[in-house]
Parts: structure tokens; sequence; C-alpha cells
């Protein structure tokens, strides 16, 4: 089943939430919507539903114009981020609502809720009542009543928000590999862009309500279209320098750094991931100046995070880094993972 | 296509179907007709004349009939003072008793849900059969009601010290709330015989006095009720962060609580102001000429000819218009403060 | 000086607090409750200097269980109608199924079994006591007259409450004006509401007249027979308290978790499937509170069949309060405080009762 946005617009009232917003989603694909809180991918994602009036655009389900139809008409399954499950009811009657709504025989419920219950390990909990059960157990009854459904797409939002940082890894396994099997066409919302890299297919990144790009995890990861997308992905965030482009080599604050960039331009911001960066002996050549601000050891590598130029750069350390806060040091960044935006509106150049 | 839908079915998402949205505005309609007319009626009828009440009825003023003041000129100069001063009491009463009740409630409120109180059974199973026997020994063995409470006090105390303490089973914050909003279930009629005679003793009768704090208390149950309610959601770390520095509880209650408890506060006085203006049997058992209330005045307008239609309607109209214009202006207030007792109870 | 004083006030806080509400009710609640409950075992008169109560046991309870005043108090009793025979069938089927689903809780106590055993008798007796006077040469006594604005005032009011509420929590413009509007009666004193409804239910001059005539009713005369007259007196208090029950259905219906709503309604739930699974369940408790608070209100009424009807015609819309009341009228404490006693032991386990079999059970299947 594919989804397709064709400029959907939503106001409420004078706010704009969302602004002619465009995508496609192909049979069996994951595709996520990522972006700050207030940024317009649950109002997406709900209208979709039709849980939320279009303002302007259309909605396409395997190309038919669903925009008036009644939510229940759309054949579509969602994982609210409170999971809404029927707090009366036990597990087993909850995952069978769906289908005692269509009257389906009894034999024929008691058979598919099992078969469920089975595929999300939840067959020894079907008599408990939702309040007995974890958040993680309360979760997966909730994707099991979409599941047996057998919709023509998921529609999830934030579904691991509530959930435990150590849960939260779990789950995301389990997702992606349920997504996999059931191969069911999914749009995910989240704000979390580690899930966004580790589940989705295609990443969809939006801000203020409009579409900023939209790609693989690694093209969303690799070829950031503007500042925002750089900044948003990736952990710890892109670092970012302000400065000017003068034959090839970008200046700022006393240094300047060869770029893969001909000519000159003012106003560009040089971005650069704590991956790609190291850190060197003060007065190094080719290298920006800066001091230690703080060390966090996280494990297997070394957060730096350093003064320089004027900006706040974090660089990644091999995990015996033994410098001490206040040392002067110099920050090598590699010409070859560079990536330049134009100052004004963030927009990548080249 | 668009194939025409049916009436029964939404045009479009999000709305509903058009005989629905018909259906529930003609009845949500007609119930507000029902709720506002006999108002209408009441408020129209106290500018007819007694001409204009026979049949056929009169519904629109200047139109069916020509709107005159006599009845309000009546209740106000004719009878003025008679009108004035029920009024006057219904004021002070009902102002005096809510701000006694909701105050006293808010405290004990408060203190049942900071404090842990375990009150020893046996201590006020001995306090009731005290109080009965003075009760039968003034009643019945004609005993000075002052000798005998006094006795009555010694006593208690004496046997507090002794026997009470021999039973060791005690009764927690739930029962003390419990017995306090259980009052509630009383009727009023059986505690105003004794009450009146009580007040009859003290030459209290037909005073402000006895009223408000009759009032005062048969709210109470109500004010205890909403206000434990409301505390009970309202974080305790300020409160703790103050008795670190050394606030006496006097203190805190008075500073801290009280005005983070004003939307209840609001709600709760609102609604006991407005059980304590309508109150109509107590005021009838308490109160004949000096004390007497609105809801009395209006009651006795039954006449030996039967009521007079246009002076009553006059009168319930300056009855009703405070209140009414109070609910429609703090309908907020009234809604949560209903709700806080129902909703969370 | 001071100091010290202060302290001690402080330190006596947690007494201070509480003792003011303590106080108060038992002055003027619990005194009074044993004052009464002395005066229905005695009698009183006036005397030359002043008046005399004398103990005659359980006298005042014999007059009017038994005696003179049985006719006022239970009834005239005739043999029962077959349609009445429901009554006393639907209590025992009620009170059964209470005390089964108390039985089979694992939590039984020999006091909440005796308590409960005590007020299913009383149910039961009560609902054949209705039966057993409303047949066509009978005659309802105050307490089958209270009991019957109770139940049926109750029950009519929350089902017109809950309707309006499902109504009113749908999307509709203009939600906050109904609101307000329908809070209205609530704050109208019942002297007044009693009054304003004479007038309305006038059949020669009211408002309404032209209607009853074109209906063919403009000379029934509703205050002279019993059943119409009772039913001006519930309508009259269905206006008045049907606010009530919808201002709190109406909240709680708008407090249900909007996702749950939303899921359902994505699974393929329609309007009254919604209602009947998801919208039910949750406001359960909410509704059984509120009847509750009104059964407890409603046992107490007096403004309306007192103004209304004075209690007419006979004695067809008097309620126990109005009983009690007239016998204070007339001087007899003694029985006006049996009566008032009467009152308070059926308010008391009618209400104990609902909360154990109807309110408890709601409360416990949500949590």
């Amino acid at each position: 089943m594919t989804v397709a946005l064709d400029r959907i617009t939503k106001s409420f009232g004078a706010v704009t939430a969302l602004h002619e917003l465009s995508l496609e989603v192909e049979r069996g694909e994951f595709l996520v919507l990522l972006g700050p809180s207030g940024c317009g991918k649950t109002t997406a994602l709900r209208m979709v539903a039709g849980l939320e009036t279009v303002t302007s655009g259309r909605i396409l389900i395997d190309g038919k114009d669903v925009t008036e139809v009644q939510p229940k008409n759309r054949d579509i399954a969602m994982v609210f981020q409170s999971y809404a499950l029927y707090p009366h009811m036990t597990v087993a009657q909850n995952i069978a609502y769906p289908l005692v709504i269509r009257k389906e025989p009894r034999t024929e419920i008691d058979r598919q809720v099992k078969e469920v219950a089975a595929q999300v390990q939840l067959d020894q909990l079907l008599d408990r009542y939702p309040k007995q059960l974890s958040g993680g157990q309360r979760q997966r009854v909730a994707l099991a009543r979409a599941i047996v459904r057998r919709p023509a797409a998921f529609l999830m939002d934030e579904p691991l928000s509530n959930l435990d940082a150590k849960l939260r890894g779990h789950m995301r396994a389990e997702l992606k590999h349920m997504q996999h099997q059931l191969d069911i066409t999914t749009i995910y919302v989240t704000h979390d862009q580690i899930e966004a890299m580790t589940l989705a297919h295609r990443v969809a990144v939006l801000s203020k309500g409009v579409l900023q790009q939209i790609g693989t995890p690694q093209e969303i990861y690799e070829m950031p279209a503007n500042m925002f997308v750089a900044g948003f992905v990736g952990s710890p965030p892109m670092n970012f320098l302000n400065g000017d482009l003068a034959e090839g080599r970008f200046v700022t604050g006393g240094t300047s750094l060869p770029v893969h960039h001909a000519g000159s331009r003012k106003d560009v911001v040089l971005g650069f991931r704590a991956e790609d960066c190291s850190v060197t002996a003060a007065e190094t050549a080719g290298a920006v100046a800066g001091t230690i601000y703080s060390t966090e050891l996280i494990g297997d590598h070394v957060l730096v995070t350093c003064e320089a130029a004027g900006h706040t750069v974090v660089v990644k350390a091999e995990k015996t880094f033994t410098r001490e806060i206040g040392e002067p040091v110099g920050i090598r960044i590699s010409p070859d993972h560079i990536h330049l935006f134009a100052g004004p509106d963030g927009e990548r150049i080249r | 296509m668009n194939a025409r839908k049916s009436w029964f079915e939404p045009r479009k998402l999000g709305e509903m179907a058009p005989a629905a949205r018909i259906g529930i505005y003609a009845v949500l309609g007609f119930w507000a007709l029902v709720v506002l007319f006999p108002l209408y009626w009441l408020f129209i009828t106290s500018f007819k004349l007694p001409i204009d009440v026979a049949y056929p009825p009169k519904y629109l003023p200047f139109l069916d009939f020509a709107p005159s003041l006599s009845a309000w000129r009546y209740i106000f100069v004719d009878l003025g003072n008679d009108t004035l001063r029920p009024y006057f009491n219904s004021v002070i009463v009902a102002l005096s008793s809510t701000v006694l009740s909701v105050g006293i409630g808010s405290m004990a409120a408060y203190a049942l849900s900071r404090i842990e109180y375990k009150p020893r059974l046996g201590s006020i199973l001995c306090f009731i059969l005290i109080l009965a026997g003075v009760v039968v020994a003034v009643l019945a063995g004609h005993v000075d009601w002052r000798l005998a409470t006094l006795v009555g006090i010694a006593l208690f105390i004496l046997v507090l010290r002794t026997v009470a303490r021999r039973f060791r089973r005690h009764v927690g914050n739930p029962d003390i709330l419990f017995w306090i909003i259980s009052q509630r279930i009383l009727p009023p009629v059986v505690a105003a015989l004794p009450i009146y005679v009580m007040f009859q003793h003290l030459n209290l009768l037909d005073t402000h006095l006895a009223l408000i704090v009759t009032y005062m208390t048969i709210n109470l149950p109500i004010s205890v009720w909403l206000m434990y309610d409301f505390l009970v959601g309202v974080p305790t770390d300020l409160e703790e962060s103050a008795q670190l520095d050394g606030a006496s509880r006097f203190r805190i209650f008075f500073g801290i609580v009280l005005p983070l408890a004003k939307p209840g506060l609001i709600a709760t006085f609102l609604l006991v102001l407005i059980l304590a203006w309508n109150e109509y049997l107590l005021a009838l058992f308490l109160s004949t000429a000096k004390a007497q209330t609105m809801p009395i005045l209006i009651a006795a307008q039954n006449g030996t000819r039967g009521p007079q239609w246009w002076y009553m309607s006059a009168l319930i109209t300056i009855m009703i218009a405070p209140v009414v214009a109070l609910t429609v202006a703090l309908q907020k207030y009234i809604a949560q403060g209903l709700l806080l007792g129902a909703v969370k109870g | 000086m001071g100091r010290p004083l202060s302290e001690w006030i402080d330190r006596q806080a947690d007494r201070l607090f509480i003792l003011p509400a303590v106080v108060a009710i038992l002055a003027f609640s619990i005194f009074p409750l044993l004052v009464s409950a002395y005066l229905a075992v005695s009698r009183f008169q006036l005397t030359a200097g002043g008046y005399q109560i004398r103990y005659i046991g359980w006298l005042n309870f014999k007059k009017i269980l038994t005696g003179s005043e049985q006719f006022h108090f239970l009834g005239t009793f005739a043999p029962i109608p077959w349609f009445a025979w429901i009554l006393p069938l639907l209590a025992l089927l009620f009170v059964g199924r209470g005390l089964r689903l108390y039985l089979t809780t694992g939590r039984v106590t020999v006091l909440g079994a005796i308590g409960r055993a005590i007020s299913a008798a009383l149910i039961v007796a009560l609902a054949t006591l209705i039966a057993a006077t409303c047949g066509p040469h009978g005659g309802l006594g105050t307490v089958s007259v209270t009991l019957m604005y109770v139940v049926i005032g109750v029950s009519f009011q929350f089902l017109l409450g809950l309707g309006l509420a499902m109504l009113c929590a749908q999307r509709i413009r203009g939600r906050g004006f109904f609101r307000v509007v329908f809070m209205i009666p609530l704050m109208v004193t019942p002297v007044g509401v009693a009054y304003t409804f004479r007038m309305m239910a006038d059949m020669t001059q009211g408002p309404l007249s032209p209607l009853w005539r074109l209906l063919g009713l403009g000379d029934l005369t509703w205050a002279s027979q019993g059943w119409s007259a009772r039913l001006v007196v519930m309508v009259g208090d269905a206006w008045q308290w049907i606010p009530f029950i919808f201002i709190v259905l109406l909240a709680a219906i708008e407090g249900q978790s909007r996702e749950q709503v939303e899921a359902a309604s994505l699974d393929g739930a329609g309007f009254w499937r919604i209602f009947r699974d998801i919208t039910w369940p949750e406001i359960a408790p909410v509704a059984a509170t509120v009847v509750l608070i009104r059964v407890i209100e409603a046992f107490k009424i007096i403004d309306l069949p007192n103004i209304l009807t004075n209690g007419g015609p006979g004695i067809a819309t008097e309620s126990l309060t109005l009983h009690s009341f007239i016998y204070w009228r007339t001087l007899d404490l003694g029985g006006s405080a049996a009566v008032a006693y009467s009152l308070l032991f059926i308010s008391t386990v009618f209400s104990v009762s609902f909360f154990n079999f109807v309110v408890q059970p709601v409360r416990s299947a949500r949590k």
C-alpha cells in the first residue's frame, strides 16, 4: 500500500502547522518523520489517519484520494504515544477489539489473537489487565492490536518515548525485525534521531511545518541539505564555524583552512562532525587554535569540548586522551569531510 | 465520482452527519427553552397587572400587555422594609455563614490532608455516652443544662485520663473524614427541633447569629469534602520547605496553602453560598420576624386568596437575580466545585 | 511573654485546626441527634409553666407504624395489583445480585454481612410496601412517596442528564453557551422553583394553557389527583437537579482519554459502540457517585411538596420531611422526631446500600 501526501497544508486559525508538505511512501517502506517538537510531524501523521482535517492538499492511499474518507474506512492502524489501551479490558480483549467490531466469528478471533500475541511474545499475558503490565508490555499490546487487523499501513506516534533508555534500545530492534517480517508500509514519527537512523528506510526531516530533506539515513547524515538537518542529525551535533570563503580557503577568526571549493563568498558556515576532526598540539600549522573547555569519558571514546575562534567545538578523541581543561590545543579538520552552508539561509553550497 | 451522500452520513471529515447535527441542536435548543422559559415567564409576570394574569396568557410585553411597575412599586415602596429586611438578612446570613464554613472547613480539610490523627475509639465512645447522659438528665431529669454540661465535661476528662486509656484501638483520618462528610446524609429536620429548643433556651431565636452558626455547620461537610479533594492535589513541597525554614503551621496555612488553593476556595465558596442563600427549612424553624430570610418571605406569600403572582414574581426575581448573575459570571468555578466532589470523590 | 504562648499555640496547632469543625458538628449534628432520639421516645406536652417531656417508649413509633397514623406514614393497604408485583421482584433480584457479589469477593466480615443483610431486607420490605399500597383502593404513605421521589425521580434525572451530556460533548458550536444556560436551574431557590412551576402548571391561566385546551385537558386540575400532583412535583425537581448531573457527566465524558476514542474509531467502531465499550466504563464511577449524591439529597425533599401542593391532595405528595414538619406545627414533637428518625434510618440504609451495592463494585471494576 502506498501513501502519498500532496501539498498538505494545515492551519489552526492563524497558526500554520504544516506548509505544503509533499512526500510519498512506497509499499513496504519504513518512513520516519523526524523533527523537534512542534515541527508538525504528529499533525501530518494524524492527517494520514484521518484524525485531523486537512486545510488544503490531498492524502492518497494507493492512488485513491482519501482526504475526506472516515478514519475507519482507510484501513490504517495506529499505535499512539500513550498506547491508548482500554483499561477495563484484558490484553486478549484489547487485541481482539478491532475484530470484534467487524463481527468476526468467535473462533476466528481467538485464533488470530493467539497468533499475533505469540508474534509479540505476549501469549503468557493474555488474561492480564493493562494496569498490571510494564511499559514495554503495554507497548507490545498496542502493537499487537494494530497488527491483528492486517492493515494496509501502520502509523506510529513516538511509541518508544515512554520507555526507559535500555528498553528503548531493545524495542527498536524488535520493531525493525517485525516490520521487516510483516512487510507493511509504516510511517513513524519521532524526535529521537537515533531511532530515525536505526529504523528507517528513509527519513523525512521537518522543521516548523516545512520539509527540510528526505532521503536514506545515510544521505541525511553524509549530505545534509541545510544547517538544520546537519545540526539535528548526529550525536554529538555537528560543529559549526562562521566565516568567509576566500579563493578556496575558509577564513575564520585568524586562521584559514583549505577547502575543496573554488571561489570566494562572504558569510559562510563550515560544518564538520566530531569524528572528522582531531586534537593536536597547539600552534600546529593548518589547525584551528583553541582551548579545552571540558572532557567527558564516554567509554570507548572521549568527547573534548573546546573553545576555538569564538565558537564551541566538540571533538571525538581516543579513550586515552589525557589533556586537561584550559590547555591550549589545535583542532585539525579533515578537508574531505567538511560541509559548507550559505550564511543567511543555511542551504548547502555545492 | 462523489455520489450524493445521504443525510445520515458525514459530508466531510471531522463533521457530523447533517441529520445528527440538526437533531442535536434541536434537542439542546429545546432543553435550553425548557430552562429559560419558566424564568422568562417569572420575569414578565412581575410586570403584569392582576388582569393580565387571567386567561388567555400573555407572552410578550408591549405586544400582549402593557408592562407596569405596580408590583415592583408595591414590594419596594409599600412594603418597603418588609421586603428589604429579609433581603438584607439573607445577604448577611449567607455571606457570613459561608465565610465561616469555608474557613473552618478548609482548616479541617488541610489538617486531615497533612496531619495524621489517631483518636482512640474508647475516648469517642465514652464521649458519646456522657453526652447522652447529659441529654437525658436535662430533658427527663429537668437538671439545669448548664450544670449538666459542666458535670459532663468534668466526667469526660476524668474518664479520659483513666478508663479510656485501656482501649488501644484507633481510628484514623479516613474515618474522621467519612464521619464529617456523612453528616450530609442527616436530614435537617432531625436536627431542626433540638436546635430550635437549644436556641430558645439561649434566647437566640430569630437572630442572625443563630442562623449563621447553624448554616455554617450544615454546610461544613461540603466545605470539608470539596477542600479536602482539592488540597490533596496540591503538592507539599512548598510547605515542607517552609517547615524546614521554621514556619509555624498557622503561617504555612494562611501564607502558603490558602493562596495556592484559591481556585478551590472560590469554587467551594460559591457553592456553599448558593446553598446558604437558598436554604428554607431551618430558616423556617429558627426565624420568625426579625431574622426572616427571603425564602421564608416568598413562601409566606400564600395569601388567603391564593398567591398573588405578580408580587411573588417580583420577589422571586430579586432573589434569584444575583445568584443567576453570579452563576453566569463565575460558571467556571461553580462547575469546578461540582466536579471536585463527584469526579475525584 | 508572648513567646511561650505562641509556642504553645503552635504545638497545639494540629488540634486547633480540626477542633472548630469537630466542635461545630458535635454541637449541631450529634447533640441534636441524641436529643431527637430522646424526643422520639417521649411525649411533649405544654403545661401551665412551660412544657413537659415524658418518656413513653415506643408509642410514637407504634402510632405511625401500626396505629392511628399508619395511613399517613405507611399508607393504606390494598390488594397488590398484578403489575405491582414487579417491584418486590426487582428488589429481590437487585439485592440478591448484590449479596452474591459481596459474598464472592472473599473479604466478608460478620459485621459487613449482617449490615448488608439488614439493608437487603429493608429494600425488599420497602418495595413490597409500595406495591401493597399503590392499588386502586389503597393510598401511598409518606414513606412510599418519598421513595418514589428518590427512585423514579433520580433515575429519570440521571437518564436525561446523561443524554444531554452526551449530546453536548459532541463537536458542536455553542457548547459553552449551553453549559452556562443549563447550569442556571441549580441556582434558583427551591421555593422559587415551586412557585414558578405552580404558575407554569396552571391549567387555566398558565403559559401552557392554550396547549392544554387544545389537547382537551383544560379542565384537568392536576392538584386534585394524586398521581398528577406527584408528577408535577417530580417535574419541578427534575428541572432543578438535572443540571447537576449534566455538568458532572459532561466533564467526565470530556475528560476521557481522547486517544482511546480515536483508537477505537480507527478500528472501525461507530458512535454507540464507542459509548458502550469505552465511554460508559470510563464514566461509570463518576456516574455512580453523582447518583449517590443526588439520592442523599433527594430524601430530604421538602420545598417543592410544601409550596407546590402543600402535601396534597390529602397526603399524596407529602414527603417524610414534610410529614415531620406537619407534626411539629401541631406541637407533636414526639411524633415529629419519630418520623424524622425513620427518615434518617431509611435514608442512611438506602444510601449505604447504594454505595455498597453499586458504587463500590463499579469503582473496583475500574481499578
